[in-house]
């Protein structure tokens, strides 16, 4: 009988893209994936520590598997692991704990233990990149792993404790991995990792290896994913000149006050932040930017967060995921004087989400009248869906086949809670 | 090391690679201790082993004792040529690990990650003038870059106060070293260090580098804008 297989990912863009190869490894092996609402014969959790919230989605989500199906296999995995690895594997309902160095032979693991055969976790290879190539993905997108891990140390941030050090992937490795899944039919590539501005294999850094991707034959298109404004420079800006590149980043901000960014240990202040804006926006001037903001560091003042606000409304990021912040065990935040009450957190990651939503709106309104080439996630009740180079959803009227892309004219915004632009078909599928 | 010694050193460019990442929770590697050096009673130098540490100059580590969770980042105060790593500390008020390390024992074990960080010498500026402004034990990175490259035209701002805490600054040329004090007049410039450069505007053509507590740099910035200063000319390392 076909085991099922179930997965749920907490947390990034890098754990999507280690459970979507997850996900082929038991595809390609013949198990049946299943949605993570259904009853499974293993479920494998991919989690996330970077915030208390990331903690309580991730031990809520064990529960679920846990009480969906009694005896079947769970299996934990991601950061949350590496930060408490003694406390998972004391609960007793978690078959296997497994941490991030050897996430990528979870497969071995519990294709072990269906045929009768218990390993230890500490058994399994380890590797950072050692993935399968997501032909099955989740995603219409291909997220490609370039780096992992993180030498920053912001002041925050629990990542360099459970991602570790920075190490970068092998260029032949990034390019083998983008040529076979442009050749599976991708159009999108995402490049991913945990701060992967600061990419460096050998002689190459992170803007030499996209130089590289772009070399590539192919139909597809590149998007950068979350991405620190540290380690580029000019060369970075001119490279979205290139037809194949995305005009958005998520860059990262955290704060508006200088005096913040320094308490956290940023590697810039908002003047270079500022200018690197600047840069992209006098080159590409509907360049699209979304951000992350933490409100409430210890010590934040109100003249801080003003500060926050008005650089958020300045610079018009069309999405802001905003973070309340939360003590993390072991950083050099959580010994820093000044930690606000969550009162004060709540009420200015509601101001922050209000001016977002209006950056929101006026962006998307910015695109009417221009074209957009959408790649076609999804055709549902007379509707084509997808996404816009610039990474805004899009909505056209009548049937396109998935996973193409389509010149559309921007005609308007939809009147649901979530605006998306309405595009009008202007040219044949480009491919 | 001494001045002496380190100008034999020619401008050497350390390969530093992309490391490892941490493993499986496993233990620090343990280094050990060969020398603790008193500067004041509650300031010091402890010296360990290298094990081969590769850094740059201005980078930092993260210290403790063994079997304790508790590390402390700490800027390496030796030169990149040193066979030992040493890092400056000043005992906190109620620290936890500071104190602690202070009572370590010649021979016994320390616990150290690293090195970390991005607070070091911009390569394709070596020739140009560079300021180095720190206060109190901020002036342990300069120390290690003034070591490691002897050919360097630098000055050091270090705001103490008193010259009491002016930690081996015999170890710089006289005319490079700059002792600001805020509470004796034996320092060549009595005042912080904000005074002094409000007094001695930075040239635009100088590299500056600013190591200390956040509110220092805060205000030193400040007043470089004030003087139109190329803000990307200043890197900052904050300490906590």
């Amino acid at each position: 009988m076909v085991k099922k297989v179930a997965f749920k990912t907490l947390g990034c863009r890098l754990n999507q893209f280690e459970t979507d190869a997850l996900a082929t490894d038991f595809y390609n092996a013949g198990y049946k994936i299943v949605p993570f609402t259904e009853k499974a014969d293993a479920y494998i959790i991919n989690t996330c520590t970077v915030t208390n919230t990331s903690d309580h989605k991730s031990k809520y989500t064990i529960s679920q598997a846990i009480r969906r199906n009694a005896g079947s296999v769970v299996v934990v995995t991601g950061c949350m692991v590496n930060n408490q690895k003694e406390l998972l594997e004391q609960r007793g309902d978690i078959t296997y704990v497994v941490e991030n160095n050897r996430k990528s032979s979870l497969f071995s693991l519990v294709d072990a233990h269906f045929k009768g055969e218990i390993l230890h976790p500490s058994d399994l290879k380890q590797s950072l990149f050692d993935f399968t190539v997501a032909e099955k993905g989740f995603h219409t997108r291909s997220m490609i792993k370039i780096q992992d891990g993180c030498n920053n140390f912001c002041t925050y941030c629990i990542v360099p404790m459970v991602r570790g050090r920075a190490s970068s992937r092998p260029v032949e490795d990034v390019l083998q991995n983008i040529r076979q899944v442009v050749s599976f039919g991708y159009k999108e590539v995402v490049l991913t990792g945990v701060n992967i501005s600061r990419y460096e294999y050998q002689d190459t850094g992170f803007e030499d290896l996209i130089e590289k991707i772009l070399e590539l034959e192919g139909d597809f298109r590149v998007r950068i994913s979350s991405i620190e404004p540290e380690g580029f420079g000019d060369k970075f800006i001119k490279l979205f000149a290139h037809p194949k590149m995305c005009p958005h980043l998520h860059l990262c901000l955290q704060s508006g006050s200088d005096r913040v960014l320094m308490q956290m240990r940023r590697q810039y202040n908002l003047h270079q932040y500022l200018n690197l804006i600047e840069g992209f926006r006098s080159n590409y001037p509907d360049f699209n930017f979304t951000t992350d903001i933490i409100v409430g560091f210890p010590g934040e003042t109100d003249e801080d967060f003003n500060q926050t606000c008005k650089v958020v409304k300045e610079v018009g990021f069309s999405h802001v995921h905003t973070f309340k912040y939360s003590v993390r065990k072991g950083t050099r935040a959580e010994r820093m004087p000044g930690h606000l009450p969550e009162k004060i957190k709540h009420e200015r990651s509601q101001i922050i989400r209000d001016i977002a939503e209006e950056n929101k709106l006026h962006y998307r309104q910015s695109l009417v009248g221009k074209q957009q080439t959408v790649l076609i996630e999804k055709v549902q009740k007379g509707f084509a869906r997808g996404y816009g180079e610039h990474y805004v959803p899009v909505k056209i009227s009548g049937e396109m086949p998935k996973n193409t892309f389509n010149t559309v004219t921007i005609k308007g915004l939809s009147d649901e809670s979530d605006p998306q632009l309405i595009g009008q078909k202007t040219s044949k599928s480009a491919s | 090391m001494k001045k002496n010694q380190a100008a034999k050193y020619s401008l050497l460019k350390p390969n530093i690679k992309s490391l490892s990442p941490v493993s499986d929770l496993m233990p620090l590697p343990v280094y050990r201790l060969h020398e603790i050096r008193d500067l004041t009673p509650t300031s010091y130098i402890m010296r360990f082993d290298r094990n081969n540490m590769e850094f740059k100059a201005g980078q930092h580590i993260t210290l403790g004792l063994p079997g304790n969770n508790q590390l402390r980042e700490y800027s390496i105060y030796s030169t990149e040529h040193d066979p030992y790593l040493e890092v400056l500390i000043k005992e906190v008020e109620k620290g936890m690990v500071s104190k602690s390390l202070h009572k370590c024992r010649l021979g016994d074990f320390l616990s150290v990650d690293g090195p970390f960080g991005f607070f070091t010498l911009d390569e394709n500026n070596l020739g140009k003038k560079n300021l180095f402004i720190g206060t109190g034990t901020g002036i342990a990175p300069f120390h290690s870059m003034a070591g490691s490259y002897p050919a360097l035209d630098y000055s050091i701002l270090h705001g103490v106060r008193t010259t009491d805490e002016t930690y081996e600054s015999s170890f710089y040329p006289t005319e490079r070293y700059i002792s600001c004090t805020s509470r004796d007049d034996k320092g060549k410039f009595k005042g912080r260090v904000t005074d002094y450069i409000r007094k001695n505007p930075v040239g635009s053509e100088t590299i500056v580098y600013l190591c200390g507590n956040v509110e220092m740099i805060y205000e030193v910035y400040d007043i470089l804008v004030s003087q139109h200063f190329p803000v990307d000319q200043i890197k900052t390392e904050v300490y906590f």
